[in-house]
């Protein structure tokens, strides 16, 4: 529900166009709310209310201006907006949403005479050229990337799904903000009654300002202390078409790049868009080596100290007189010392995030000479647990997506692991599986197609098999319409 | 919350079943039966999978849950009767199997034998899963498949080259009596068949499921059998001397290896499905109670019988042998739960079920 | 997430924060452990006890250590002597990296198990563990140089390892089938016997660090990164002492001695070719070399071994090193008319490897097509070996080949009748076939 901003808001448009000018001045008192006055041929007054730096003044003038100037005033709003040789016109009679498309960009147009406002489309947003989004690059794919403008982003998705059962669902949200956000999805391939509980989460948020999608994203999940996503991201149009055609939802918000998709698996972390590109025997190796890896990377850290400090035995002998030299003059026990370095593990990402190029360097050198080096020479730590925690972090980023949840389960399992030891990870893994198994979002288990198994699905998981045989969309989204490749017969034993 | 599927049944008594009887059990009938240890076994199987199959056999001619027939047959307070006794029952059988994973977590994930706050984090894990309910039984199967699948065939692979299967013979030594007292001594072993009784009604009897659940059954207990035969030929007349078998079996390979024991990783895992095995008692213990209660909200219940539980092994910390001992002998005890009344149950009235 | 719950895991983890940092509910911390990596237990001095050697490995940063030995003496029992070695030192002896349990040869007069069961009955000691008796005393084999500057029971362990069983001229056993062959119907055992032999030498330098070590007092206060290291927090702990003997012998040089500083220095090799027979304990007989061989030919699993056969040739006594594969081997107890029959089934393939006088060129060649006559001699002194064997187990009831657990698992029905006379009775047949290894 929207409410007028003041008085004004609620007086009707007058046919005096410099009375409908000042009412709408005094709405919008800002200093960059400009008119435009000027005259039509028969000598009437024509006002543009435009917001300056987002309209653009060249086709003000010449899509508005100049037809008017060199024609008779019209008669009504319809006719002028015949006049106008913008394709984007639109007319208002409401002052609180003649405000809001000068807000946006737009131009309201008054005319002496016309007790209507015409709204002209004649925005020139400042947003950058679509290219390869920085946290997604692909050796092999199409380089293409969203931006902020979600006009934009629709259009890229557009060309990819050019089908009429393409629906977009557009929304504002936000009170202050008025953020478009847009909804997406296939007919008949999407589930409606998904795409209708998400357009009612949208539409019952009630907030100030939404200034990224993932504020949209911790809207729609279900879980809200929920330490894993709930939803899918995307930057590249190509990776979220592909999501659409399995039968996932998308939402764009205007000004992000980064659209989200629901419903949400954890295996769709461990899919890189270039597995689709390339053999699928190398898909299906990366993926296990990113499977490997983020299980490395959460549980290595903590069997090194639950091996030190519980159980021996689960060290080769060799390697256990090697950690037990290195660690002789260690002031710290075996797992504050990994506590320790995987916070200064932390430090060391956030730091290098935040911190400006020239001194990337130096810093570098700190992290490297001085952290590491120094550090195991001095005696503060060990060498076998700097390699352990550089292991450990280096393997957090196979999977960029979920290096967050990652960071913070590594350091559950270490303080566990210290304090419990070894059955203390079991028990931990077994109550993040019992938690993860039990997370159903939007209807859908967040570790399908693992459990619950679904066969089906299992082709396009932790291994992926040829192109041809996905013949399927996933099961697992119950999509009505579940076919989504067949193969020609004839031309298949011409293959032969 | 409370649904299962036939497929995560099947792997409940194929995977998960097995893993509990891999821990003192095998001393245990090696004790009493000796090299005739398979033939116990086979016994207790045979009797579980003929009450699991008639099981079956009543879930294929009514959709009603078990409270739902007692219910039909002698009305709800009845009902609530024998869940409330079921509840008691679940509790007890969970007791034993919790004692000896607590024993063997203690000396095989610890050198130094540290205090009970090391296992005491079991019944955090397991309040979690019993709030959760059958789903979160099922789903557990589900991942516990191919975790026991790997680590259970490196484990046979491991040890198999070691074990001498002449040490079963002869078959004549053993007494037949000292056969059967093995078989009722081992029964708290085997009352997994109760599950089955409380999942009716929760899951969708589908083609063929009889075959599928009774054959997945097969399966466990093929693996049950393969690894005491495994267990004997490695060990023979030292038999009775090894608590915590899983662990004991396969290091004769690895132990001289340059990467040492890596068979503990796989007992590791093996011991993550034991630990979503050892959760079904007291989720089924808390199933009952929240029945008695007319579904009450699971969190109490679950924080009730965790508790309780957990003061229980405190209590009993000390007692092992002598618990032991009781529930060895208490064979009928197990036999009046978990054989004679699913076989009763086919005797209560049922609504007609569609085909 | 309600208060409750919000409450409920902000207690849950405090605790878990305070049992992290805190890590002090008994648990041993590496740095306070002593890594026991070989027990040798002797008879003491004094009657009906034991002087039990543990040798200990000394971390190093940079892969393998070296280590010492530290000897408790008088003891009444193996546990006893290890809770000794916490008592007195500090240090928290784990066991779990034990690989050789050595047992001087006055211990076998009297049931070894008396000594090795504490192994059995101890959840830390794995039944992995290599088993062995040694000529002198476990302490002072445990005190030998390796040439190639090994710990002492490392060499030990190479010898009786995998690879050596591949010789044939080892008998190598652990923990667990000695037991097992103690407690079955055969009550019988074998224990390969190590024996320390000064042949290799090797230039030594001051540099050289020492393999086995006994440094005195004044050594230990002064040095030693694994005998003083202490925390900030926690008090030095006294160093590891050593028996007064070992002390005392300081720079003399003693076998296994330290470093001398320049010139050349003895160093051991260990021998463990014979074999000890046991029956319910006690030793009985030993097998020599030859025998071993064939016992481990025909009754373990070795599948390939090294031996050699001297036959008098036109040019005088000729020896043939033949390499043989066991190809199939089994032994087989049957009745006939009643009589128990005991059947050595052996197929093998030998080469020629060397022999002591040189040969033509075209021979050479053939090197893999062993002539009849080798054959048949090899098949001759494999039989010959493997009957004194059975004529030593006859004699001592040493049931070294298991007949008995045979009798008992495929013949059970007179099981009653031969039990104590299978040994004797039995009448051996050797079926013995070498062929070519090509």
């Amino acid at each position: 529900m929207r409410f007028a901003y003041t008085f004004a808001d609620m007086k009707k448009l007058s046919e005096n166009c410099k009375e409908n000018v000042k009412s709408l001045k005094s709405i919008l008192t800002s200093e960059d709310i400009l008119v435009f006055q000027f005259e039509t041929k028969d000598k009437k007054a024509c006002a543009a209310v435009y917001a300056d730096g987002i309209t653009d003044k060249m086709l003000l003038g010449e899509q508005v201006a100049k037809p008017l100037s060199e024609k008779t005033a019209p008669k009504t709003a319809e006719e002028a907006a015949k006049l106008l040789q913008s394709p984007e016109n639109k007319r208002e009679k409401d002052f609180t949403k003649i405000s809001d498309e000068v807000l946006a960009g737009n131009t309201a147009l008054f005319i002496d005479g016309i007790a209507e406002a015409v709204i002209v489309g004649v925005k020139k947003l400042s947003m950058r050229a679509v290219m390869e989004p920085p946290t997604s690059v692909a050796v092999k794919g199409p380089r293409e990337g969203f931006i902020e403008d979600i006009k934009t982003n629709m259009s890229l998705i557009r060309n990819r799904l050019r089908t009429p059962k393409l629906n977009f669902i557009t929304m504002q949200v936000g009170k202050q903000s008025k953020t478009n956000v847009c909804v997406g999805y296939l007919e008949g391939i999407a589930d409606k009654k998904i795409v209708e509980k998400i357009e009612s989460k949208i539409k019952s948020i009630e907030i100030d300002g939404i200034p990224d999608s993932s504020y949209i994203g911790k809207f729609l999940a279900e879980h809200h202390y929920s330490l894993f996503k709930q939803a899918g991201t995307t930057e590249k149009p190509d990776v979220l078409a592909a999501k659409m055609l399995e039968g996932r939802i998308a939402v764009l918000v205007d000004g992000s790049p980064i659209a989200v998709t629901l419903p949400y698996l954890l295996a769709e972390d461990f899919q890189g868009p270039q597995d689709y590109f390339v053999s699928p025997y190398r898909a299906s190796v990366s993926r296990l080596l990113r499977f490997l890896a983020v299980f490395v990377s959460i549980f290595l850290p903590a069997f090194y100290v639950a091996a030190q400090l519980f159980k021996l035995q689960l060290l080769p002998f060799g390697f256990l007189l090697t950690i037990s030299g290195s660690i002789q003059d260690i002031p710290l026990s075996p797992s504050l010392e990994l506590f320790f370095l995987l916070l200064v593990l932390e430090i060391l990402i956030e730091a290098s995030v935040r911190m400006p190029k020239y001194v990337a360097l130096a810093l570098s050198v700190i992290g490297a000479l001085v952290l590491g080096d120094t550090a195991v020479k001095a005696g503060i730590v060990s060498s076998s647990a700097i390699i352990i925690m550089a292991l450990s972090g280096i393997s957090a980023y196979t999977v960029p997506d979920l290096v967050g949840t990652i960071s913070i389960l590594r350091l559950v399992f270490v303080v566990v692991a210290g304090s419990i030891g070894t059955y203390g990870i079991l028990l931990m893994t077994a109550l993040l599986l019992f938690y993860m198994i039990t997370a159903d979002a939007y209807g859908t288990p967040m570790l399908a197609p693992f459990s619950p198994i679904v066969r089906k699905d299992l082709k396009d998981s932790l291994f992926k098999v040829t192109m041809t045989d996905l013949k399927t969309r996933p099961t697992v989204f119950k999509t009505k319409n579940k076919t989504r490749l067949k193969i020609n017969e004839e031309a298949k034993d011409g293959q032969d | 919350m409370d649904k299962i599927k036939i497929r995560q049944i099947c792997f409940l008594f194929a995977v998960m079943m097995p893993v509990t009887k891999m821990l003192i059990y095998p001393t245990t009938i090696a004790y009493t039966a000796k090299n005739d240890l398979l033939f116990s076994a086979l016994i207790n199987l045979a009797i579980e999978g003929v009450v699991i199959g008639l099981l079956m056999l009543l879930a294929k001619k009514t959709r009603l849950s078990f409270f739902g027939l007692v219910e039909n047959t002698f009305g709800k307070v009845a009902a609530k009767i024998v869940y409330g006794i079921f509840a008691l029952f679940f509790f007890i059988s969970a007791l034993l199997p919790l004692t000896e994973q607590k024993v063997f977590v203690m000396q095989v994930f610890y050198e130094n034998v540290p205090s009970i706050i090391s296992f005491a984090p079991f019944f955090f894990v397991s309040f979690y899963a019993c709030v959760k309910g059958f789903k979160c039984i099922g789903r557990a199967a589900d991942i516990a498949m191919p975790v026991f699948a790997v680590a259970f065939t490196v484990i046979m692979l491991l040890s198999v080259p070691h074990a001498d299967f002449g040490a079963l013979l002869p078959v004549e030594a053993v007494p037949f009596k000292s056969i059967v007292k093995g078989s009722l001594s081992s029964f708290n072993w085997f009352t997994d068949c109760a599950f089955l009784l409380f999942f009716m009604g929760n899951f969708e009897y589908e083609k063929n499921s009889a075959k599928r659940v009774i054959g997945s059954f097969a399966i466990g207990g093929a693996a049950v059998l393969l690894f005491l035969a495994t267990f004997y030929g490695i060990f023979a007349d030292i038999a009775v001397r090894q608590q915590n078998t899983i662990a004991q079996i396969a290091k004769y390979t690895t132990s001289f290896t340059s990467l040492g024991r890596i068979d503990l990783l796989f007992i590791f895992a093996l011991t993550l499905v034991m630990i979503f095995y050892l959760c079904v008692p007291l989720q089924m213990c808390v199933h009952c109670v929240r029945k008695v209660f007319n579904d009450c909200r699971p969190a109490i219940p679950s924080a009730a019988v965790n508790a309780l539980m957990l003061g229980m092994m405190i209590l009993l910390n000390y007692f092992f042998n002598e618990m032991q001992q009781i529930m060895l002998r208490g064979w009928y005890f197990y036999a009046l739960f978990a054989y004679a009344v699913p076989l009763l149950a086919l005797l209560l009235k049922k609504e007609a079920a569609h085909e | 997430m309600n208060k409750l719950w919000m409450r409920v895991f902000l207690i849950g983890t405090a605790v878990l924060l305070l049992l992290f940092f805190s890590n002090d509910f008994g648990l041993i911390d590496i740095q306070e452990t002593a890594i026991v990596i070989a027990i040798g237990v002797d008879k003491s001095q004094e009657e009906g006890k034991y002087d039990v050697t543990a040798q200990i490995a000394v971390p190093a940063s940079t892969g393998s250590g070296t280590a010492g030995n530290v000897t408790v003496e008088g003891a009444s029992t193996v546990g006893e002597a290890v809770t000794e070695l916490n008592h007195k030192t500090g240090w928290y002896p784990t066991l779990v990296h034990c690989k050789l349990i050595l047992l001087g040869m006055d211990v076998a007069d009297e049931n070894v198990f008396d000594p090795i069961d504490f192994f059995l009955r101890s959840g830390t000691v794995e039944d992995t563990c290599l088993v062995a008796m040694c000529e002198k005393t476990a302490k002072e084999t445990f005190q030998a140089t390796s040439p190639v500057k090994d710990i002492s029971s490392s060499a030990i362990a190479k010898v009786l390892s995998s690879e050596a069983q591949k010789t044939g001229l080892v008998s190598v056993t652990n923990l667990k089938n000695f037991a097992k062959n103690y407690y079955s119907v055969s009550r019988s055992g074998f224990l390969p016997v190590v024996s320390v032999k000064q042949e290799a030498e090797s230039q030594g330098s001051e540099s050289q660090q020492p393999v086995s070590y006994q440094r005195n007092e004044e050594e230990l206060a002064a040095s030693g990164p694994f005998l003083s290291r202490n925390k900030w927090w926690k008090p030095k702990r006294d160093p590891l002492p050593l028996a007064a003997e070992t002390a005392a012998k300081g720079d003399s040089g003693q076998s296994g001695g330290k470093s001398s500083g320049g010139g050349e220095e003895k160093a051991d090799v260990f021998d463990a070719t014979k074999t000890l027979m046991l029956y319910e304990g006690k030793s009985v007989a030993m097998l020599t070399p030859d025998e071993t061989l064939a016992f481990n030919m025909a009754g373990t699993d070795t599948h390939y071994a090294f031996g050699s056969v001297t036959l008098e040739e036109n040019e005088g006594p000729v020896t043939y090193d033949l390499k043989m594969r066991i190809n199939h081997k089994t032994q087989k107890l049957s009745f006939e008319n009643g009589k128990p029959v005991f059947t050595f089934h052996i197929r093998a393939s030998a080469k020629i490897v060397d022999s002591s006088k040189a040969d033509s060129i075209l021979n050479i060649t053939k090197t893999d097509l062993v002539p009849d006559k080798v054959l048949r001699a090899a098949e001759v002194k494999f039989e010959e070996q493997l009957t004194s064997i059975i004529e030593k187990s006859a004699e001592t009831d040493c049931d070294i080949f298991n007949i008995k657990q045979k009798l008992y698992r495929s013949h059970y029905k007179q099981f009653a009748r031969y039990k104590d006379s299978i040994l004797t009775d039995a009448v051996v047949r050797y079926d013995i076939r070498f062929s070519s290894m090509k």
